[in-house]
């Protein structure tokens, strides 16, 4: 299974390839001014705007460095049953794939008060690192805020 | 090489270790990682410096112009569906293009087996693909497509002959075609119709023609070319 990899800080981070629709440069953001913490603001996709959340803004509470190995990147968020809408992410370090076995993750073990956003995690040769589930990123406020969905709680 | 170097000395300063310059292919040979990388460009080591690079920052300019870029890649036909993939191949003078989808496998040309009593006709004989015996056709004779004129494939230097795999699950079928080029995408919106004047039995199968590096391509449609191809095997 493909992954793609980025960092929070020091730690390494997974995203399913599969989920990813395009990884794009950092683009100038329209901001959202009010906007819910993390969302910063929407960038424009093919003339389609697209939410933007910064990952290291949610997870770390600092803006991602603006840095060209700072990525955005655009998951499939599925919204609905069937159903995808655009969601960006920003993310630092964002120039790897590798490659893994599914199984070779095992649950962290401190689950408990942890975001929800955090998955299992597989070590390699420097460390840790750790699956990041991209349908959980958003809060359900944030998320009908954002796709304005009706009212479902997962 | 030196162009990395210089990027690097200038942008990160002296604290790269530049270790390809020191021991390896650039220096004295001496790192034992390249016993088994043979080369730097093969090494980890100098994969995760190059990437190092990427940790500039965002030069003046930068994010505006790809903004615009993408912003404006509203009107590139990926916007509309998603963009097809048609697999090119050549016959004689004639380029085509077959979906995807439909090609299971493209392989070398192989030994034709000819059929007894079936000298004639569209059907070469029995090809092996990997242990499975398919039925080998001349998809020039089907077409009516003249191959006799020998020519080069766009002033490539070498041009391979190649077999095509297609069909669907229990009836597959080969054919040999003088060159394929490899996968192209394309939008819905970049076919053009075939036009009506055009006679013989290619009209059938032509589905639309694509527009392609200058040349026009026509391209197959599946369905009646496996159709065509079943009629001329019984």
């Amino acid at each position: 299974m493909l992954f793609l990899m980025f960092r929070l800080g020091q730690d390494r981070y997974l995203l399913d390839a599969g989920q990813v629709e395009v990884v794009l440069p950092l683009l100038t953001v329209k901001t959202l001014p009010a906007a819910p913490a993390g969302v910063v603001g929407a960038i424009n996709y093919r003339g389609a705007p697209v939410p933007l959340i910064d990952l290291s803004l949610l997870a770390l509470g600092r803006s991602a460095a603006p840095l060209l190995s700072t990525r955005i990147i655009l998951v499939r968020y599925p919204v609905d049953a069937g159903e995808h809408a655009l969601l960006g992410l920003i993310a630092e370090r964002a120039i790897e794939t590798v490659e893994r076995d599914p199984a070779d993750f095992v649950a962290t073990g401190v689950d408990a008060g942890m975001p929800p956003y955090l998955g299992p995690v597989a070590s390699d040769g420097r460390g840790l690192i750790q699956r990041i589930r991209a349908e959980a990123l958003l809060s359900p406020a944030i998320r009908e805020i954002l796709f304005q969905q009706p009212a479902t709680h997962s | 090489m030196s162009v990395t170097a210089g990027m690097q000395a200038t942008e990160q300063g002296p604290g790269i270790n530049e270790c390809w310059r020191q021991i390896g292919v650039s220096g004295d040979r001496s790192c034992p990682e390249l016993r088994e990388h043979l080369h730097c460009r093969n090494c980890p080591t100098h994969a995760e410096i190059a990437r190092s690079l990427l940790d500039r920052p965002v030069p003046a300019g930068y994010s505006e112009e790809w903004a615009l870029h993408f912003a404006r890649a509203a009107d590139r036909p990926e916007a509309e569906g998603e963009a097809r993939s048609v697999v090119l191949f050549r016959l004689g003078e004639e380029w085509l293009g077959l979906p995807t989808t439909t090609c299971h496998e493209i392989a070398e040309p192989r030994r034709i087996h000819s059929l007894p009593h079936r000298r004639t006709g569209a059907v070469l004989g029995i090809v092996n693909v990997r242990g499975e015996l398919l039925i080998c056709m001349s998809l020039s004779e089907l077409l009516g497509i003249n191959t006799g004129g020998q020519s080069s494939g766009g002033g490539k230097i070498a041009v391979f002959r190649r077999l095509i795999v297609i069909g669907r699950d229990e009836r597959r079928v080969a054919f040999e075609v003088d060159e394929v080029h490899g996968m192209h995408s394309y939008a819905e919106r970049d076919l053009i119709a075939v036009p009506a004047t055009i006679g013989k039995s290619a009209s059938t199968v032509i589905r639309a023609m694509l527009s392609w590096q200058g040349r026009t391509v026509g391209f197959l449609d599946e369905a009646p070319l496996l159709a065509m191809i079943d009629r001329s095997i019984a």
